[in-house]
């Protein structure tokens, strides 16, 4: 892995000496190489409403999105690892300015002032929490396709949030991976379903039913093509499990252990919850407050919860992160980007730099052109990547018990190295070489079986080349 | 609500006049497609039953607000369930259902009685290869449904803009047949802009339009939600009642039988508009669809004619009047270039005389001082011929390089009037125009042969004696001094080289004399033959230049008539035109003034005046 990016910056390199005299363009690939040098960059994207900001929320752990911005400001928020609350406005003409900004009760407070409803291209917001480290997150205005072809620019992987696959997301999604700067495979592209508690109308089941559809969505080859995996995940659920108050936990104690039969007929709707003639002694305030966090539906699932036994505030909080999806969605991120970090990183790099030696051409640059193509074509790293959407898309087709293997090797799962042998999660060191031996002898007799067709035999032979890798890298 | 079982609309309402008058138009003012559309409209607004559809995009709960206003699990409802195919639900006395497909091979829908109870799972679930299903139709025993409600349940409306034809088709065909609509959107966000272009789509075929939001029951800000996309309704220009529901309650309600728990729900404000509002006036209804449709045609036949009425038909000013002008303007340019072609020629031509007289008198003067060089050495009486010979091919070749170069130039003149001239037309000019006249190249005059006086020998002689004469008595003198006799040895010798040094002075200055007659001579034939040949050359030029002229002065004279007579029968085009145009404005103003007072009548409709949607520029925008 190191060995691309090396070649990355190398290049990268070589190209800004080359067009040294050319402000433009020098620009683009100084922004590029913070880039490179930078955390991976992941936006949220999606529809108004689709529950960006809560994911964003959920993800970080603290209240620190939506920002006061207006409806239709289309201004994206990025969010960066900082030591303290900062908060930066980049407008679209003029040098960028740091506006007041900081933590209180776990929140962000950021005061716009003057720069409120003006337009602006983007707003920084430097917020010290573990989980941006290494990684940025953007959150980015409603989705329209001019949006996404900023997001396709900007971000290195997209989330991107639904609450329903329509033909207009997939839509989208298409205008996502048409942009110039994409690659034919969504190798940076999730989908998440969003707002999963409203599900068959907050049914105590409604997870479920999302989790379902999911799945449903997983198989279809249309959704195939156009990310690597379909999540579903209630971001209010989840950031409502990170962020749960003791008292707010004490309230739903009383009310689960109010008499059922009781309590039953307050649930069925958020107006009767929050009446004013309630049966168990938790004031309105208080019951509003629990609406707002948890919504009927999580209010339902939590009083089940603490009545199925977990009934501290520990227990309740983890038991809701992990069934709000938002666990699988930090599983995903983990496994899709952040392991394939200079994978994806790299990939943007190149993009960029073959925009700048494609609309500004001039002699010196067209050794880096053929450099630049080199590295496309020959990194063992693209070369999964191509393999692996040539499957998912059809192109390809391998015998059925050899597919699954096959992509789960090249790293479709995730790129760890325990995904891609598909083994436990902690195993010895031992068992991972004997694990990486049997794989490469596998796939050492399917690259020479004259049973299977040339096309199938390359295919085995990129794999065969993936284990040799994995073997080198776990060398004693 | 009145008292009868069925309902009867009276035939003769002053909406179904005005409806007809408007067919009427429609079909005066060649607009078959409008007639058509407003024809179907009566046909449905006559018939007894009120059709009121449910759409919405995906997943807002429409087929649960069905199955929660009849209170019967008709329609399929689940997380990722759609609708394929319409579900028509109307009053009957026993629950019965049946499947309407259309087979592939006969054109005539086909009927498929179904089992009630597998309604939800049977319409859901396309039976393949059986012919399209295009709706399903149901009938129970309901009160809501006693006074001729149909409700529709329809395939929800993923993306307008993408949407397939004939999901689009099918949607619009059910809304244009509609009483009322109620597009649900459920109330745990605002109204998404697609949603709105739906509403306002839906508007625009059925005014009556209710919003119903839904899931208030999970929403714990449905009532900030509710007044927000009543403000945006407003805004949008949409008139629409929003009713916030939850077909959940309403379920849990009928189960129970819990009185405020169905109050809660929301479905009985929902049920009592629906009787107040679409039950209760199917003649208000009636007239305001009318009003409009009915108002959205005769403004589309309005337009056509407000165009014509100012005089400005469709398509800008009429073909005539362009022709017209454009030959006004082609006149006006054929003046000038005439003007511009004639200078350009005497220009030209002067240019040419100049250039050529200078060319040959410059070959001239070459000659010239080549036989001067010559004649400084040679002798005329011994090289005259050799000379002549040479004097005359000399002039010959420079003639016909200046002849050469008078029919090259003169070429480049002729191609560019000819590229002049290709703007109008596209002949060139005639090879007549261009033919030299051989009679005036005159023969160039013979070399007189200059009088040479020869050297005789007799002059010799003479001369000889002449000299030695001197010679012999200056020497006899001097040495008859010495005694000797005057003619002796010596005073003989001095005469002999006396005489020929006498003859041969002579013959030098003789040799002289004649180079300097044949100079003469040369430069008197290369002068006249320099005067002969430029007049000629001139003489051509000039008749060519004449030729040009008169033929480029003939042509602009064509084509200046070619011109007019377009400009004419264009004029005389365009005052036809103009007297058409003034008669169908005074027909379109008649047609106008009719349609105005059909406009006002169909306004008269409904007394507060009807408001359309706003035309929006996109659906996203």
């Amino acid at each position: 892995m190191t060995g691309l990016l090396d070649q990355v910056w190398a290049l990268l390199n070589r190209t800004l000496e080359v067009y040294r005299d050319n402000p433009r363009a020098t620009g683009w690939l100084r922004w590029q190489a913070d880039r490179l040098g930078g955390p991976l960059r992941i936006a949220v994207a999606g529809q108004p409403k689709a529950g960006k900001s809560m994911l964003v929320n959920a993800l970080v752990g603290e209240e620190v999105a939506p920002l006061p911005l207006g409806d239709d400001a289309l201004t994206t928020v990025w969010y960066l690892a900082g030591a303290t609350p900062r908060a930066t406005v980049y407008p679209p003409d003029g040098p960028p300015a740091e506006v007041p900004a900081d933590r209180s009760g776990g929140r962000l407070r950021v005061d716009l002032g003057e720069w409120r409803g003006r337009r602006l291209d983007r707003v920084v917001v430097d917020w010290p929490a573990r989980t941006l480290r290494g990684t940025a997150l953007i959150d980015t205005p409603g989705a329209e396709p001019s949006t996404m072809e900023r997001v396709a620019t900007e971000a290195d992987a997209v989330l991107y949030l639904t609450q329903h696959l329509h033909a207009t997301d997939l839509g989208l999604l298409q205008a996502l991976h048409e942009h110039p700067l994409a690659m034919a495979y969504p190798v940076g592209t999730l989908v998440v379903l969003s707002r999963a508690d409203e599900m068959g109308g907050g049914r105590i089941d409604a997870l479920f039913a999302a989790k379902q559809l999911a799945r449903q969505h997983r198989r279809d080859a249309r959704t195939r093509a156009l990310c690597q995996d379909v999540i579903a995940v209630t971001g209010l659920l989840g950031y409502a499990g990170r962020a749960l108050r003791p008292p707010e936990f004490d309230a739903l104690a009383t009310l689960a252990h109010a008499p059922r039969s009781e309590m039953d007929g307050y649930l069925l709707s958020a107006d009767r919850f929050a009446g004013a003639d309630f049966p168990v002694p938790v004031d309105a305030e208080l019951r509003r407050a629990l609406l707002d966090r948890l919504g009927l539906f999580g209010l339902r699932l939590a009083t089940a919860l603490i009545r199925q036994g977990f009934d501290t505030h520990g227990t309740l909080s983890a038991e809701l992160v992990q069934r709000s999806g938002l666990t699988e969605v930090r599983e995903a991120v983990a496994r899709y980007f952040t392991d394939r970090a200079p994978v994806l990183k790299a990939r943007s790099a190149l993009l960029a730099l073959e925009v700048v030696l494609r609309r500004e051409p001039r002699p010196p640059a067209a050794a880096l052109v053929a450099e630049l193509e080199r590295i496309l074509a020959g990194a063992h790293e693209f070369r999964e990547l191509r393999l692996l959407a040539a499957l998912s898309v059809g192109q390809l087709v391998l015998p059925a018990e050899l597919d699954a293997e096959a992509r789960q090797l090249i790293g479709g799962s995730g790129s760890g190295l325990p995904v891609r042998l598909g083994l436990a999660e902690e195993p010895t060191a031992t068992g991972l070489r004997h694990a990486i031996i049997a794989a490469l002898r596998r796939w050492r007799d399917h690259a020479e079986n004259p049973v299977l067709d040339e096309a199938a035999r390359t295919a085995a032979a990129t794999v065969v080349r993936t284990c040799e890798g994995m073997l080198a890298s776990v060398a004693p | 609500m009145g008292g009868h079982g069925t309902l009867f609309r009276v035939t003769s309402q002053p909406w179904l006049d005005v409806l007809d008058a408007t067919i009427g138009a429609c079909s005066d003012h060649q607009r078959p497609d409008l007639a058509n559309r407003l024809r179907q409209k009566r046909a449905h607004l006559l018939e007894p039953t009120l059709r009121v559809p449910v759409v919405g995009e995906p997943n807002q709960g429409k087929s649960q607000l069905v199955n929660a206003l009849i209170n019967a699990p008709v329609c399929a409802v689940g997380d990722n369930v759609t609708t394929p195919a319409p579900i028509v639900i109307g009053h009957a006395q026993s629950p019965v259902a049946a499947l309407v497909k259309e087979p592939a091979d006969t054109p005539e829908p086909r009927r498929e009685p179904i089992p009630v109870e597998e309604i939800a799972i049977r319409a859901a679930a396309l039976p393949a290869g059986r012919g399209e299903l295009l709706h399903t139709e149901v009938g129970i025993p309901r009160p809501l449904l006693a006074n001729g409600l149909v409700l529709v349940d329809t395939p929800a409306v993923d993306d307008l803009d993408t949407v397939s034809f004939r999901g689009s088709h099918a949607l619009f065909n059910v809304v244009a047949e509609a009483d009322a609509v109620l597009v649900v959107s459920a109330a745990t966000r605002e109204l998404a802009t697609t949603e709105l272009a739906l509403i306002e789509a839906v508007a625009r075929l059925c005014p009556t339009v209710v919003v119903v939001l839904t899931k208030i029951d999970i929403a714990p800000r449905w009532r900030r939600v509710a007044e927000r996309n009543r403000a945006r309704l407003a805004g949008a220009g949409i008139q629409a009642t929003v009713i916030p529901v939850s077909a959940m309650l309403r379920l849990a309600a009928a189960k129970s039988g819990d009185e405020a728990l169905n109050a809660e729900s929301g479905f009985a404000e929902l049920v009592t508009h629906l009787q107040r509002e679409v039950l209760g006036q199917p003649d208000v209804l009636a007239r305001r669809s009318v009003a409009v449709l009915a108002g959205m045609a005769v403004q589309q036949l309005l337009a056509p004619l407000h165009q014509t009425v100012a005089g400005t038909p469709a398509g800008g000013p009429s073909e005539a009047i362009t022709k017209w002008q454009t030959a006004q303007r082609q006149i006006d340019q054929l003046r000038k270039d005439a003007a511009a072609w004639q200078t350009a020629l005497a220009d030209d031509m002067a240019d040419l005389v100049s250039d050529l007289e200078f060319d040959l008198r410059d070959r001239t003067r070459r000659i010239l001082r080549e036989m001067d060089k010559f004649f400084d050495e040679a002798d005329p009486a011994v090289d005259w011929d050799s000379f002549g010979s040479w004097l005359d091919e000399s002039l010959a070749e420079a003639a016909d390089t200046n002849f050469a170069w008078l029919v090259e130039r003169f070429d480049w003149i002729t191609h560019r009037i000819n590229r002049d001239l290709h703007a109008y037309r596209d002949d060139v000019l005639p090879r007549s125009l261009l033919e030299i006249d051989d009679g005036l190249l005159a023969d160039p005059r013979e070399l007189e042969e200059p009088r040479v006086e020869r050297f005789s020998v007799g002059q010799k002689v003479f001369v000889g004696l002449r000299g030695s004469y001197g010679g012999v008595l200056m020497f006899g003198l001097a040495t008859s001094l010495a005694g000797w006799p005057l003619i002796n040895a010596v005073s003989l010798g001095a005469g002999i080289l006396f005489a020929a040094k006498t003859i041969y002075d002579e013959a030098g200055a003789r040799l002289k004399r004649r180079q300097a007659i044949a100079k003469a001579a040369g430069q008197r034939h290369v002068d006249d033959f320099f005067l002969a040949f430029s007049k000629d050359t001139k003489d051509i030029l000039r008749q060519l230049q004449r030729r040009l002229r008169d033929h480029l002065a003939a042509t602009a004279e064509e084509l200046r008539t070619e011109i007019v007579q377009t400009a004419q029968s264009a004029k005389r085009e365009a005052d036809l035109d103009a007297a058409e145009q003034q008669r169908r404005a005074g027909e379109a103003r008649t047609a106008l003034q009719g349609l105005t007072t059909l406009h006002g009548r169909i306004t008269a409709l409904v007394p507060g005046g009807i408001s359309l949607p706003r035309p929006r520029r996109s659906l996203t925008g």
